[in-house]
């Protein structure tokens, strides 16, 4: 006989039993698009900069211009043309576009819109450095003045989410000065675009929740997902449980590599995003011995590069990297041909023409301690080095460490590891930062580097506008990158996602729908449920 | 002045100075940890003008006394500052993510009560026996194993290989309760939703679980052995020899005694899993305090680890505070003693 206690237990996993599957039923006639990205989901496009935060702009918001998909350039999005007059560029808008809110958009929301993004002065504002205004001509036409010549300006208007000026101004915090807070305590939580997804929850640590917007200037096909669910950081064993049970879409590209192939083993498709970025190795170029071109490329050649992508494979054919060509990743301009490899002869020869000998000094090499793919790397290095005698000891250093260790070159380890990429999708936001002799001594470029020929290339890829010029400059920028070996260009970046068969994604499947530019293959509107 | 008030005054006093000597500790720590807190907010692509500014904004150039008076000062005024990590008032995020952690831990205490002090009590009874054994055997499985092994194992067993619950969250995602209390077992009480109640109490059985389960171990051995203990009194062995009922005298005369240690480890143990729950919740993706305080903590976000862990010692110093009480009222000796001091 059940006793008084045990009666209510029973009746409540009775309850659960029995109500939890009628409920979820009832709910499942909209498709539901569930994914996991790191936390914070920042939602203010003003302030955005993680990938989580590229995922809610691109589908919350739209932007003047879209990355071609399969190919370089740039397509006409809420602009319907543009004309470059000397340092100005001039933009004809659609006249067809809403913001989700109803209002219709204007050149003055775009003109608010960049003189928001420069006042914060956040995310990936630096991309507008040479912006120095922007103006309504009249309601369909916005004129962008800037400082001096600047040829992926265009490509940075992928990062000029567009906001609905209306709705910000009636909703602005307290803050000094006319414009107060610019919103920014609205926006942390509430969306104010015209993407083609709107917010319906939004909690920066723990999961946004997006419907499809009805009015989207553009057609959305209906399998498109009616609701998408962008949750943050879950642990990979339960990301991996989820998706056996049928319970998760995609998951974020920070699985370790055992966790995506167990999944990919299981049945679950590997989505790829490629060409944004790369594994750089840098080396101190200000610090005995590496100031030494011929022990730089000692190492360079040294290094066991198909071990590498070996190390990041997660099945036959499928990895987290794709060979190297080179400082620029294959699929932009300039990027090489040939990949590299491991050339142990041609290591030796260049030590021996190295002012410095091995016995004499002990390299440092240094990982970043929230990476634990880099200590593979680090030991790696220290074996393949170790094959030409060159000594080194492995040191684990916090990124917060990192980044104010780099500040002085003699702080500066010789070996830095990291992740780069271009957040516009030009090669200028990923190559200028790294190598121009101004902007050393920072965590993209622990290299130190001060080379003329180096920094005159990299100004004269950002004045040229002719494609194939363009072309042209960053190859030789590229070739001589290689001569002077002042970073070892470990892999090609390849994002991978495991994801379950209820959902197609094009954009991260066909290279000829793909977008190269990072987290642009998660635009929403594009995906389809399949109803698996 | 009644002596358990007396009692209370005492240690709310004595809880308020521990605050504020957790406040200064934690204040100095946080600025303590490696890396610059404004370059780690504003992303590695932050001009160094705007890194400056940021510094200025949060008052990072002062000297530490300085900065510690503009903190007191925000305190008195209920603002804990902006957090760097989610870019929302610390209040809003402790208040958001608290809720959720006190539900899942006071769920877990429950267990550990409801479970662990009645295994102690049958272990005692029958020690020696076969029932003793197994208890003994099962409650030492609890405590030799961290709950976020036990979370996985759970999860595993239960939620993968026999998928009788769920696996992450709090409910599941077709329930949109609108949060009162924020604890969902209430507010989908509140809401008059059974069917979400009921989904709500199946989404916590396991985390819960995990979380309880080195604690149900802990009561239940630690019963057990001061209720054998209290067997060799001489009154127990007088109520014996004037044949009192077995299950009255373990009721009445050795368990009450026994259970005064029992409530101080579970007091303690609860107030433990504050921090043991990050690792159940990150396993779980249960959306609590815990995670969002390692979280903040790894961000250098100075705010949210002030405020985090402000939160969590004044629920160790309350729940303490309730353990001393309960204490004091079952034993008169305690309860007394206060009379004299």
């Amino acid at each position: 006989m059940m006793t008084p206690i045990a009666r209510p237990f029973a009746a409540a996993l009775l309850a659960a039993t029995v109500l939890t599957p009628l409920a979820v039923s009832a709910a499942s006639a909209q498709t539901v698009l569930r994914l996991d990205e790191v936390a914070v989901g920042e939602l203010d496009p003003g302030k955005a900069s993680d990938y989580a935060d590229s995922i809610l702009m691109f589908n919350v918001y739209d932007t003047l211009v879209l990355p071609v998909q399969g190919g370089p350039g740039y397509a006409p999005h809420l602009a319907e043309s543009w004309e470059a007059d000397g340092n100005d560029f001039v933009f004809k808008l659609r006249q067809d576009v809403k913001f989700q809110s109803g209002n219709p958009l204007t050149a003055e929301d775009v003109v608010f819109s960049f003189d928001r993004m420069k006042a914060l002065g956040q995310g990936l504002s630096f991309v507008f450095a040479k912006v120095e205004s922007a103006e309504a001509v009249d309601a369909g036409t916005v004129r962008f003045k800037l400082s001096e010549a600047y040829s992926p300006f265009v490509a940075s208007l992928v990062r000029l989410p567009i906001l609905d000026k209306a709705l910000v101004m009636e909703n602005l915090g307290e803050g000094d000065g006319e414009m107060k807070d610019w919103g920014q305590a609205f926006l942390s939580a509430n969306g104010a675009g015209t993407g083609a997804y709107k917010v319906v929850a939004h909690n920066p640590q723990q999961e946004t929740v997006m419907e499809k917007n009805p009015d989207y200037f553009l057609d959305v096909a209906d399998s498109a997902p009616d609701q998408v669910r962008l949750r943050y950081s879950l642990e990979a064993a339960t990301v991996r449980t989820l998706i056996a049970q049928g319970e998760h879409d995609i998951s974020s590209q920070w699985l370790p590599p055992e966790v995506l192939k167990a999944l990919a083993g299981s049945g679950a498709q590997m989505l790829k995003e490629t060409g944004g970025g790369a594994f750089y190795v840098k080396m101190n170029t200000a610090k005995a011995p590496l100031d030494d071109v011929n022990c730089r490329l000692a190492l360079a050649s040294a290094f066991d590069y198909s071990a590498g992508i070996q190390m990041v494979a997660v099945a036959d054919g499928v990895a987290q990297g794709s060979p190297s060509t080179g400082a620029i990743p294959v699929g932009m301009f300039g990027a090489g041909e040939t990949p590299l490899v491991r050339d142990l002869e041609a290591a030796k020869a260049h030590l021996a023409a190295c002012q410095y000998k091995p016995e004499d000094f002990t390299l440092e090499l240094s990982w970043i301690g929230e990476v634990p793919i880099e200590e593979r790397f680090a030991l790696l290095m220290q074996a393949n080095f170790a094959e030409i005698g060159i000594k080194s000891e492995i040191r684990k250093v916090p990124w917060a460490l990192f980044t104010e260790l780099v500040s002085k070159p003699e702080n500066t380890p010789h070996i830095s590891q990291i992740f780069a990429n271009a957040v516009t999708g030009d090669p200028d936001t990923l190559l200028f930062p790294m190598y121009h002799s101004t902007l050393k001594g920072t965590w993209q470029s622990p290299e130190n580097l001060e080379d003329a020929t180096v920094d005159e290339l990299l100004v004269k890829g950002r004045t040229v506008t002719d494609p194939e010029e363009r072309q042209a400059t960053y190859a030789a920028l590229n070739e001589r990158l290689m001569e002077i070996a002042p970073t070892i260009y470990g892999y090609d970046r390849q994002s991978l996602f495991a994801a379950s068969n209820r959902v197609k994604v094009p954009a991260l499947t066909d290279p000829d729908k793909a977008f190269g530019l990072d987290g642009m293959g998660f635009s929403f509107r594009l995906m389809e449920m399949t109803g698996q | 002045m009644p002596p358990v008030v007396r009692l209370l005054a005492k240690r709310l006093g004595t809880s308020l100075l521990v605050l504020v000597g957790v406040s200064m500790l934690i204040f100095a720590i946080a600025r303590i940890i490696p890396g610059d807190p404004a370059r780690i907010a504003l992303g590695p692509n932050a001009s160094v003008e705007q890194v400056a500014q940021m510094r200025e904004r949060l008052h990072l150039d002062d000297a530490l006394p300085v900065q510690y008076a503009y903190f007191v000062r925000d305190v008195f005024r209920g603002d804990l500052g902006i957090s760097l990590y989610t870019n929302r008032p610390v209040t809003t995020d402790i208040a958001q993510f608290l809720p959720a952690t006190l539900e899942l831990i006071l769920v877990a205490g429950l267990m550990m009560v409801l479970i662990g002090l009645p295994l102690g009590v049958i272990a005692a009874r029958y020690r020696g026996r076969w029932a003793d054994h197994a208890i003994r055997l099962i409650t030492l499985l609890g405590v030799s194993a961290p709950s976020f092994v036990w979370a996985v194992i759970l999860m595993l067993c239960f939620a993968y290989f026999l998928p009788l619950f769920p696996i992450a969250g709090r409910i599941a995602d077709s329930y949109a309760i609108a949060p009162v209390t924020g604890f969902l077992t209430i507010d989908t009480l509140l809401a008059g939703n059974l069917s979400a109640f009921a989904n709500a109490a199946w989404h916590i059985v396991l985390p819960a679980f995990a979380l309880a389960l080195s604690g149900i171990g802990q009561a239940a051995r630690l019963t057990r052995s001061n209720m054998v203990e209290t067997y060799d009194k001489p009154y127990i062995e007088m109520a014996q020899s004037y044949g009192f009922a077995e299950g009255r005298i373990a009721r009445r005369w050795a368990f009450r005694p026994s259970l005064i240690p029992s409530l101080t480890i579970i007091g303690l143990d609860f107030a433990a899993m504050l921090g043991n729950a990050f690792l159940v919740e990150a396993v779980f993706a249960w959306p609590g305090l815990s995670r969002y305080g390692v979280a903040v903590i790894l961000r250098k976000d100075l705010n949210a680890i002030v405020g985090t862990v402000l939160i969590i010692s004044a629920m160790f110093l309350i729940v303490n505070i309730v353990v001393d009480l309960l204490i004091a009222l079952i034993n008169p000796r305690i309860r007394h003693s206060q009379r004299a001091g």
